[in-house]
């Protein structure tokens, strides 16, 4: 019943990190950019917020799927459209925690930095970046929390993770769904909340009550 | 462009279902959010834990578990089949029938309710937690008891500080309605998903589905924006 | 004759730290008390402990003969009967000045609106807020605030007002306002319990003052008392420490 794990795993970490690299350049445009750029940040942000995570698998995997092809085989195809889907998505979120954070940088670090004489990319690298990258932590986690969640809507491209193999258990023995469906979730519970808890609740409370989370 | 037309009818019926779903899901949230934020914030330690643990675990598992869960609770509990599968049917404004209600949207709507309202008991629970502790002294000095606080003095402040975070829920909780896809309700993206089977075109259907939903948001942000501009009050 | 306030014994303790210990007094109708003393010394909790906003560990206070420890009594009911001024006035943030006023005599002494208005329109123009009615605290100076505050205490039509620092929060020049309504309710023989650093108010009304130091009552007096012949070290010592900071000798002013 956990054999859909790795796959929820593997989809989830891959578009994590693509979606943090994504992320941060997109924050770094709106916040220190020309207008041009930080027009398009915010307009990918708000693109990328403002649809269906299912529509945009749909457009990935159904509409654009003669691009994944070349990965060989259809799994490996319609995995690789669901990392870009869910990446895409989760890039516009982190690029919101990260901007948030480095906002949230105490403005009299930059003041010091400053008056040490260093040149403003110095002090952007060496003081405030560093500290933006701590503050974000329990919106990361938060992200984290999401994604993995985000990743049982790919059962309904076909990718085989741990819902997709729910059902596909149950068509075996049907009796059991309301079972298996319960294990399932308990699973993906023992995968978010622990870890949200463990790092620092307060935090990430307070996130949470701000409104900036993100998806289900 | 042209082949999509026939479909309007569909789609419209879908659109409406979307709407449907994520006002009932809004406000069964908003009730339930609220009595869950003041479980928390004022209860005693069981009620604490009850509405704590209902909020964790609703945000711990994904909305399509909970979907599937609450969807086929009636099969699961074995509940004859007489109950379960009445259906409420109204013709649209093309004059086609349409299913306007059945077991399975209503407990979808349910799901997505009960989901909302752990989100939505977050940001009022924060909104409560930051009201400074000087205004209940102040109520509880002239003599008001513990529900007259709460009714007339850490409500209505705090629902309006948490205004900011249930925009965010108010705006964006039509987009998650689409999950409701995935166990066979009418709504917006399942007409959507009719035309490209009818039509083959998949891209253009996703990409005009994709910005139907923009719009959607953009509109609802609007709104908000201003019925917020006419209930302000300096300093709360 | 019953005294409006009988305090018996009070101790508190925070964790491991003794707030009070052991404070009694009384308080007449129509006397003016004033605590002083060094910050820690527990004056605030003291304040709060009579009305119950902090229950204290041991001791009892009766407002007018009838106990506030007692649980069967209706705490929020001997409560309006109590008025309460906030170092932080803790207006309600969300309701206009009149309705600051007016909410308590409606929704706790039952009146209705027209009475609470009424009753709410009298305090306000008691304390010189009449043209401000319609403001949202958020609108209001600090001395503006704190005379709202007041208002609102004065409208319950309590047996006693306690007062817990109620210009420290204040700009200097807004402290004049909010002393003149003080005096005003007090030269009308309304019966006050003030903590304050104002010697200038304490000397000009007060009936009785109350040095606390420490979580203990150190010596109690007349002002002319404290004034001219106080007995402590520890209450000379303070008031010397006050002319320093205010600039100007107390004991000099005749």
């Amino acid at each position: 019943m956990t054999r859909g794990l790795p796959t929820a795993l593997a989809l989830t970490f891959l578009s994590l990190l693509i979606g943090f690299l994504v992320g941060i350049g997109l924050a770094l445009m709106r916040v220190y950019g020309p207008i041009e750029l930080r027009w398009i940040s915010s307009g990918y942000e708000k693109i990328f917020r403002g649809i269906p995570l299912l529509v945009l698998l749909f457009i990935f995997a159904i509409g654009l799927l003669r691009l994944f092809l070349w990965t060989g085989s259809l799994f490996n195809a319609l995995f690789t459209a669901s990392i870009f889907a869910l990446a895409l998505r989760s890039a516009a979120y982190q690029s919101e925690i990260f901007r948030g954070a480095i906002m949230s940088v105490d403005p009299g670090q930059m003041m010091a930095a400053r008056s040490l004489g260093m040149t403003d990319y110095q002090a952007t690298r060496k003081i405030i970046l560093p500290q933006a990258l701590r503050l974000s932590v329990p919106g990361w986690t938060n992200e984290y929390a999401v994604v993995i969640k985000d990743t049982s809507l790919v059962s309904a491209i076909g990718v085989p993770e741990l819902i997709y193999h729910g059902m596909a258990f149950s068509w075996t023995y049907p009796a059991l769904f309301l079972g298996i469906i319960t294990v399932t979730s308990i699973i993906y519970f023992l995968f978010t909340y622990p870890v949200t808890k463990y790092v620092g609740e307060s935090m990430t409370s307070k996130l949470r009550s701000l409104g900036l989370g993100g998806g289900r | 462009m042209v082949g999509i037309g026939e479909y309007y009818p569909d789609l419209v019926s879908g659109f409406s279902m979307t709407m449907g779903l994520y006002l009932f899901a809004l406000f069964l949230g908003l009730g339930l959010g609220i009595v869950l934020a003041i479980s928390r914030h004022y209860g005693g330690p069981i009620v604490t834990r009850i509405s704590t643990g209902f909020i964790e675990i609703m945000r711990g598992t994904p909305l399509l578990a909970q979907i599937l869960l609450i969807t086929i609770l009636p099969y699961a509990l074995s509940i004859p089949a007489e109950y379960t599968s009445w259906q409420i049917i109204v013709p649209d404004i093309y004059g086609i029938e349409r299913v306007v209600l059945n077991t399975r949207i209503l407990l979808c709507a349910l799901a997505l309710g009960l989901n909302s309202a752990a989100y939505q008991a977050e940001y009022f629970r924060g909104a409560l937690s930051s009201l400074s502790a000087g205004q209940t002294l102040a109520a509880q000095s002239i003599g008001m008891t513990k529900r007259q606080e709460i009714r007339y003095i850490a409500l209505p402040q705090s629902l309006r500080r948490a205004i900011p975070a249930w925009s965010n829920e108010a705006v964006y909780l039509p987009i998650y309605t689409s999950v409701a896809y995935i166990v066979g309700v009418p709504e917006f993206l399942s007409a959507a998903t009719l035309v490209v089977a009818r039509t083959y075109e998949a891209l253009l259907v996703y990409f005009i589905t994709a910005v139907i939903f923009l719009v959607l948001v953009s509109f609802i942000t609007l709104l908000l924006n201003r019925i917020y501009e006419r209930i302000r009050i300096p300093g709360v | 004759m019953v005294a409006v306030l009988e305090v018996r014994d009070i101790w508190k303790a925070y964790d491991t730290l003794e707030v009070l210990k052991g404070i009694s007094f009384d308080v007449q109708k129509g006397e003016v008390k004033v605590i002083f003393g060094p910050s820690g010394s527990g004056k605030s909790t003291l304040l709060r402990v009579i009305n119950m906003l902090t229950p204290p560990d041991k001791g009892e206070v009766f407002l007018c003969g009838q106990s506030l420890m007692d649980s069967k009594a209706d705490l929020c009911k001997l409560r309006t009967r109590i008025g309460f001024v906030f170092q932080n006035f803790n207006l309600f943030a969300h309701l206009k000045a009149i309705d600051n006023v007016s909410i308590g005599p409606r929704l706790v002494l039952g009146m209705t609106k027209e009475e609470a208005n009424d009753a709410a329109h009298r305090a306000l123009e008691k304390v010189h807020m009449s043209n401000w009615s319609h403001h949202y605290p958020a609108q209001l100076s600090g001395g503006q605030q704190q005379r709202v505050g007041i208002a609102r205490s004065i409208a319950m039509n309590p047996e006693v007002i306690l007062f817990d620092e109620p210009t420290s929060a204040l700009d200097p020049e807004l402290i004049g306002e909010v002393l003149q309504v003080m005096l005003d309710l007090a030269q009308e023989g309304t019966t006050m319990v003030v903590v304050t650093h104002e010697m200038g108010f304490a000397r000009a009304v007060s009936s009785e003052m109350i040095f606390m130091d420490k979580g203990v009552v150190v010596e109690k007096g007349t002002p002319q008392h404290f004034f001219q012949d106080a007995q402590s070290e520890r209450a000379k010592h303070f008031l010397r420490k006050l002319e320093v900071l205010y600039g100007q000798s107390e004991t000099e002013k005749t």
